[in-house]
């Protein structure tokens, strides 16, 4: 599996300003981990409540699916620009 | 030493061989095994893709030119993680998704995507290169 992301890099360029973020990822994941243990006893309960009809297996597989999906969007690039505006995103 | 080597060399222990062919065999022999661990000059070894690059730039030549200049890079994992992700759709959703494509003239049944093909999927899309001209700007899909 791949590391997972360090930083985003956001920067919008409109004709009222323009606004830049270097989000840290990295400090965010603790935090995700924080509320998802905290959750986690809700989260047991609505798989157990959810599983006979099937979704329940679907919601226990998704939280690995998101963290593999997290883990891909390093390198992820979007760059489009105009003589106006621009929409810049980068993960590192 | 190889087992070529070794069955030239029995056979002219046995004398079922000439000195002299025993040794132009083992000259071919060697120049086989030569060849064989050469390794491949870089332009023939195929790196595994690594990003698909979507690149639309306008012409600004064109009637109403400067159009949105676009520049996508998208890893392979993401890629792979997002045709993992086809699994945990509910058949009722997959339905719903079928009909959406075929609306569009898409024929495609997602559930017909395994992840046992991903790899073979990723592999094939390193051929990928894909250049469309339009009147106002040109698009270019391709993987680096």
């Amino acid at each position: 599996m791949n590391r997972p992301p360090l930083l985003m890099h956001v920067k919008i360029r409109g004709e009222n300003g323009k606004f830049g973020l270097w989000l840290p990822l990295f400090l965010l994941i603790p935090l995700a981990l924080v509320v998802l243990i905290i959750l986690s006893p809700l989260i047991l309960i609505a798989v157990l409540v959810l599983w006979p009809s099937g979704w329940g297996k679907l919601a226990l597989h998704s939280l690995p699916a998101s963290w593999r999906v997290f883990c891909s969007i390093r390198g992820l690039k979007v760059d489009v620009h105009n003589p106006r505006d621009s929409v810049y995103i980068s993960v590192v | 030493m190889t087992e070529n080597k070794k069955k030239i060399l029995e056979m002219l222990a046995d004398k079922k061989i000439s000195i002299d062919d025993a040794y132009r065999l083992l000259e071919v022999v060697d120049t086989d095994e030569g060849q064989a661990s050469t390794p491949k000059p870089e332009s023939e070894v195929k790196a595994k893709p690594k990003y698909l690059r979507v690149n639309v730039i306008p012409d600004p030549d064109a009637e109403g030119g400067s159009g949105d200049r676009v520049n996508v890079r998208v890893p392979m994992s993401l890629i792979r993680a997002g045709i993992k992700l086809t699994s945990l759709i509910p058949a009722e959703a997959m339905d719903k998704v079928n009909g959406a494509l075929r609306d569009k003239g898409i024929n495609f049944d997602v559930r017909s995507v395994k992840t046992e093909d991903i790899e073979e999927l990723i592999e094939a899309l390193g051929e990928l290169e894909v250049d469309v001209m339009s009147g106002r700007e040109k698009v270019r899909v391709f993987v680096e």
